[in-house]
């Protein structure tokens, strides 16, 4: 079988901490997965491993194989600048930059020249605004400070900007955590939208969450994978005692 | 259970008390330093002039005889009468020339004026014509020199070290290095700046260039450790967004990081070059310490800077130079409290 992105028996070590343990999964495309596990489990870990967001972070070393359409992400001749183009990210906290709403939009496009003119990257920032749901709500207000939507507009900002670079991928790292109720809402509606377009891989605390969003899932416990499959399949039936144990509350 | 209350309470009181009493303690020292100065200082900013047609060419100062071919109505008086009209101080006047003052004082031809002489006169042996006019052009040429030094290297290693440099024990070591550099003695860069820039480089000794140099180095280190502060509070998730979305680690530092640091990078130079510009040990060790009656018209030529200035002054017996001395002191002191309001209207200005 074909996934978007194919793992293959992915180690992931912060200096001599061993994060994640021999992951193996394969991520389908035009389809979310959802990540989900108690806290410190890895599945954090994993996302940033897909765009290579880990190599940041001092001294973390990786073995195994992250495949995106087949070609390894670490292997030497990929450039990770030409990677996180394609995969996307959105991040627990909306982090828009400070500048206007326009601006955050723009970013993406402007730094990869995808447009001739003005008009043209005034299309793309209404398009991407309109996908994320935003364009109705700062239309009028598009050269405001990014800073001063409320949190659920800031994070579908950061969506709308993520998805300006045309990427294939989108990564989500917990994007609901700081939202209430409402906004999760319409973050929850953007992702099942979005799913036509783009691959999406999800981290949540909220185990609703992922069975509302995603058509996969995969429970992560201390960095090991411990199960992953079809999501209604996964919470009605699980094969192994720690995912029935988490999905139930019994922990985590 | 109460008893704890009122005891934890009272604890509070009492060490809100002991924060206040230390707080005024400092304050009235403060207030004592700048009111003695002030007190001692203004005075400088009047110079006592007599009247040319008085005659009194005793009473003048030694260079009056040049001024008295000049069309001048009043004339500076010397410094032992400037001291007695002002503060009744007997130097080594004679009683026929107290008698003389006290006639001119009826007669109206002789008063106080505001000592523009003070600004636009370079240092002088006689402490009513001397002025700070060569100190300033001094301290400006050299501060010049320094910034151009401290600042693309200071800011330089700090991006290079904040954002580039692999944490390895080399840097590590490095930069251990550099944050003890910045609480190392003024003076011993003052050596630092003898030998390498006086015996090993053979640059002019009391130039500005040689000044600028030597509080360059002394800059360097507080400038890097406060952009690299100014640069690791620029948020992670910024960067993480900006990465995200495929922008090159140079895009990163250009788009998001420096705008974001530049308010703390701008107030950590200025504040390092207001240091400099009132250093004065480190220049007195390469030799910044001579007579200089004239401002410096490049930055080879013998220079002196503000507080060397003061320095010389405070260190001459006359009543004159007292008060040039305090008075100078006003002038420094209001320059640095400048410098740092411009550093906090930076900060205000961008913070918003």
């Amino acid at each position: 079988m074909d996934f978007k992105i194919d793992v293959k028996n992915l180690d992931l070590f912060y200096g001599d901490k061993q994060a994640l343990f021999n992951i193996s999964i394969g991520l389908p495309e035009f389809q979310t997965t959802a990540l989900i596990g108690p806290s410190g489990c890895g599945k954090s870990s994993f996302l940033r491993c897909l765009n290579r967001m880990n190599d940041i972070v001092p001294n973390t070393r990786i073995q195994g194989q992250v495949l995106l359409d087949g070609r390894d992400i670490y292997a030497p001749s990929i450039d990770v600048v030409e990677l996180r183009s394609s995969v996307g990210m959105v991040f627990q906290k909306p982090n828009p930059f400070p500048r206007s709403i326009y601006e955050n939009v723009a970013y993406g496009p402007r730094i990869h020249g995808l447009f001739k003119n003005r008009r043209e990257l005034d299309e793309i920032v209404e398009k991407n605004l309109r996908r994320a749901g935003l364009w109705e709500e700062v239309k009028d207000r598009l050269f405001q400070p990014a800073t001063r939507l409320s949190g659920g507009q800031q994070q579908r900002l950061c969506i709308a900007r993520a998805i300006a670079v045309n990427p294939e991928v989108i990564l989500m790292d917990e994007p609901c955590s700081a939202l209430d109720p409402i906004a999760t809402a319409k973050v929850e509606e953007l992702i099942d939208e979005l799913r036509e377009k783009f691959t999406i891989v999800i981290v949540t605390h909220n185990l609703q969450q992922a069975a509302r969003v995603s058509q996969k899932t995969a429970f992560f416990h201390s960095g090991y994978l411990v199960e992953a499959g079809e999501t209604g399949a996964l919470f009605t039936t699980p094969q192994d005692n720690r995912t029935q144990g988490y999905i139930t509350g019994r922990y985590g | 259970m109460i008893s704890s209350f009122t005891k934890r309470h009272r604890k509070e009181k009492w060490f809100r008390r002991l924060g206040l009493a230390s707080l005024f303690l400092a304050l009235l020292f403060l207030g004592s330093i700048f009111g003695e100065i002030i007190y001692k200082g203004y005075p400088a900013f009047f110079r006592t002039v007599i009247a040319r047609e008085s005659g009194q060419i005793s009473l003048l100062n030694p260079h009056a005889r040049y001024h008295l071919s000049e069309a001048q109505e009043w004339i500076i008086a010397s410094d032992d009468v400037d001291m007695y009209y002002k503060h009744g101080y007997v130097g080594k006047q004679t009683p026929t020339q107290i008698q003389t003052i006290e006639d001119l004082k009826k007669q109206g031809q002789i008063r106080l004026v505001f000592n523009t002489a003070f600004f636009t006169h370079s240092d002088s042996r006689e402490p009513e014509l001397a002025g700070i006019w060569g100190a300033l052009i001094g301290s400006l040429l050299t501060l010049f020199i320094t910034f151009l030094t401290a600042f693309p290297l200071g800011i330089g290693a700090a991006l290079y070290l904040e954002e580039f440099a692999s944490k390895t024990r080399f840097i590590h070591w490095i930069e251990a290095n550099i944050n003890n550099l910045a609480a190392v003695p003024s003076i011993l860069f003052g050596l630092l700046g003898l030998v390498l820039f006086i015996h090993f480089m053979g640059l002019p000794r009391p130039s500005a260039l040689v000044g600028g140099l030597t509080l360059g180095l002394m800059s360097l280190p507080v400038i890097v450790v406060t952009t690299r502060a100014a640069l690791s509070s620029v948020p992670t998730a910024l960067k993480e967004a900006a990465l995200g979305l495929g922008a090159t680690p140079l895009q990163v530092l250009f788009h998001h990081v420096l705008p974001t640091a530049l308010p703390g990078m701008m107030t950590g130079v200025i504040l390092s070059l207001a240091r400099a510009l009132g250093e004065t040990a480190p220049l007195l060790m390469i030799g910044m310490v001579a007579f200089i009656g004239t401002p410096p018209s490049s930055f080879l030529d013998p220079t002196t800077v503000l507080p060397v200035q003061i320095f010389n002054w405070s260190r001459s017996p006359e009543m004159g130079f007292v008060e040039n001395t305090s008075g100078a002191i006003l002038i420094l002191l209001f320059i640095l409290v400048l410098l740092n309001g411009i550093a906090i209207f930076i900060r205000k200005r961008f913070e918003s």
